[in-house]
């Protein structure tokens, strides 16, 4: 297995609360991970720690095929390198229209003097149209983002995502406020997506999870507490003390 | 399929041609072109009114569009006036010193004549000395360039520092509010080497036309403002109908999303920043020849103020908004404060429009910020509505 990122001995803390605890994680090139675990087991921490949010106290970000560090890097930069996130609450430009959202999130130069100089060409339009038909859509490629529902506004970040085109994609609940059938397709493009790429899927739905069928790391306060298949982890009587069985409780 | 420029900004084509017929009208009454039924004067309120309808739109773009409450663009536009009256106020002295001095039998040395030119400018301010600053002053080309470096380059420092710095919001606001309050109380000191609190005065007359009447010379400016508020419109419209323009309404929306997408979002706000203060110094260097003065309270925070509120009551995030508020508000303004309002008789008080306009104007802000978020030119929507 070839490591795309790797986060060694990670701690952070806010106010003296450790949201981070010494993590330890890696991702290969092409998986598809879940990252499960209780409230404030530090989940999106750790996804801001990757994306340059959040500068952790300890430890290192080892990124890429030429090992460099994430940590002295911005959010642009760290983006750049071909990290896609989304977001728990799906945060799309809700005053432009679908087409934009895309064009927007869609693989071209970043720099001002770029963006200023671009215009679309052929082969982004076809994949913006691409991209709409996979998500559900491309009827409403001319609406305004703010005007679409909640699952769609997942959706269209999902695409956003998908424009992107990274190496990583962090989803954060990317199956909230879904119906079934949805969650089946969403699950389907993640698959998809993590035949080539890494795709990491913090999640708090088991049954999505378990849909996933994917290797699974269970956070803990904000350290791995156990690794391995959903069969295995949900097995683990410590995993099922301080997560199922509280859930269950 | 992309459809071509106009196409997708159709009120670009419907402003251009409304200024077009404007500056048509105003051509055939005024004075010097036509049938003399406008006055003079009312040609350079007009012309100056144009100007501030161009510093509208550089508002419009920075705050509307990218989310940066400036409150120091309109120390931008005065930077822009000092910049074009030095030239003016330099060159006229001069022309002046050299026709007293060709009586004398001796022709003048250069040291006497830059001595002379100082004395009439800064004998006001106890001295004869010429500031460094004024060391371009004889050339209209380089002035004309310092129009645009001197607050293109404040811009992009102070910018860059701020940006760098993530100050935002609120925050930002009292950074550029400070800036502005601080150029203009150095430009209130008489050893700024700008005349202090008396200005640069005399910009009406231009120098290498002074038998042309000012009639000629207002519609000219006239002309050149409306040219300059066509142009910046076409701009800043072409600036923000593609990409650019979605990047940047993105950063006014949620700029850590912008910035998750990979974009670097200071670079994009320095890239605004500059070009609204380099387009706010035009329109300045555009006015102050038609107002003739320009002293340091035109710097004024209070300035920078108004502007906001031009814009806010013109819609906001619309370019035809900012224009319709800058003209609106500051021709009503100048109705209400120079007497043109008649005053009203409640029996017991007086109400005098002098007092009363910044109280009406404050009232009208806060309505249409809590009722009409959209502003004057939200009105259009109703006309125009979208399928």
């Amino acid at each position: 297995m070839t490591t795309l990122l790797e986060m060694s001995g990670v701690s952070v803390s806010f106010d003296g609360f450790r949201a981070i605890n010494n993590l330890s994680i890696q991702f290969a090139k092409a998986e598809l991970r879940a990252i499960i675990g209780p409230n404030g087991a530090g989940k999106t921490t750790f996804m801001d720690i990757i994306t340059g949010k959040t500068k952790p106290d300890t430890g290192e970000v080892i990124w890429g095929p030429r090992n460099i560090s994430l940590l002295g890097l911005s959010e642009s930069a760290i983006a750049m390198q071909g990290i896609g996130r989304k977001f728990q609450k799906p945060t799309v430009f809700e005053a432009q229209t679908v087409r934009r959202n895309l064009a927007l999130a869609l693989k071209t130069p970043r720099g001002p003097f770029a963006v200023l100089r671009h215009s679309t060409t052929r082969p982004q339009q076809a994949r913006i149209d691409e991209i709409a038909t996979e998500i559900g859509l491309s009827d409403s490629l001319n609406r305004i983002a703010g005007e679409l529902s909640h699952g769609q506004k997942q959706w269209l970040e999902i695409g956003m995502l998908l424009a992107q085109d990274p190496l990583l994609m962090l989803v954060d609940e990317p199956a909230a406020g879904m119906t079934v059938e949805e969650r089946e397709k969403t699950t389907d493009i993640l698959k998809r997506a993590a035949e080539t790429r890494a795709v990491v899927v913090v999640e708090h739905d088991m049954e999505f999870v378990r849909r996933l069928n994917c290797k699974v790391t269970v956070l803990h306060e904000g350290a791995v507490l156990a690794e391995g298949s959903i069969e295995h982890v949900t097995s683990n009587p410590v995993v099922i003390d301080v997560y199922l069985g509280r859930a269950h409780a | 399929m992309r459809k071509s420029f106009i196409a997708q900004n159709p009120s670009v084509l419907w402003f251009l041609l409304a200024l077009a017929l404007f500056t048509l009208a105003v051509s055939v009454l005024s004075e010097a072109t036509g049938s003399a039924l406008i006055s003079t004067s009312f040609v350079k309120t007009l012309g100056k009114t144009l100007c501030l309808c161009l510093v509208a739109i550089a508002m419009d773009v920075v705050w509307g569009y990218c989310g940066i409450l400036s409150l120091g663009h309109f120390a931008f536009f005065g930077i822009g006036g000092y910049a074009i009256g030095m030239w003016l106020m330099y060159a006229r002295t001069k022309g002046l010193v050299l026709q007293g001095l060709a009586g004398n039998p001796l022709p003048p040395t250069p040291q006497e004549v830059s001595d002379a030119i100082g004395n009439q400018i800064f004998g006001v301010v106890g001295s004869s000395q010429f500031p460094w600053i004024w060391g371009f002053a004889d050339s209209l080309l380089l002035q004309l360039a310092m129009v645009v470096l001197v607050p293109g380059l404040l811009a992009l420092v102070f910018g860059w520092l701020a940006f760098r710095s993530r100050v935002t919001g609120v925050y930002l606001s009292i950074l550029t509010q400070a800036m502005t309050l601080a150029l203009s109380l150095y430009l209130f000191q008489n050893d700024s080497g700008l005349r202090g609190n008396n200005g640069l005065s005399g910009l009406q007359n231009i120098p290498g036309f002074e038998t042309t009447p000012q009639a000629t010379i207002s519609i000219v400016f006239f002309w050149a403002s409306a040219f300059a508020l066509g142009a910046g419109y076409l701009f800043f419209a072409w600036v923000l109908s593609g990409k650019m323009g979605s990047v940047v309404m993105g950063i006014r929306d949620n700029e850590a999303r912008v910035r998750f997408l990979g974009y670097p979002v200071e670079g994009f706000k320095l890239f605004i920043f500059t070009i609204t203060a380099i387009v706010a110094a035009i329109a300045g260097a555009l006015y102050y020849p038609q107002a003739g003065i320009i002293n340091p309270g035109e710097i004024a925070p209070i300035a920078s103020i108004y502007l906001a509120v031009w814009v806010a009551i013109g819609g906001r995030g619309r370019l035809y908004g900012a224009v319709i508020g800058a003209a609106f508000v500051s021709l009503l303004s100048s109705w209400f404060t120079g007497g043109g309002a008649p005053a009203v008789n409640l029996g017991f008080y007086v109400i005098q429009w002098t007092d009363w306009w910044l109280v009406l104007l404050g009232v009208s802000f806060v309505a249409v910020t809590l009722f009409f978020p959209k502003g004057i030119g939200g009105l259009f929507d109703y006309l125009v509505r979208k399928p």
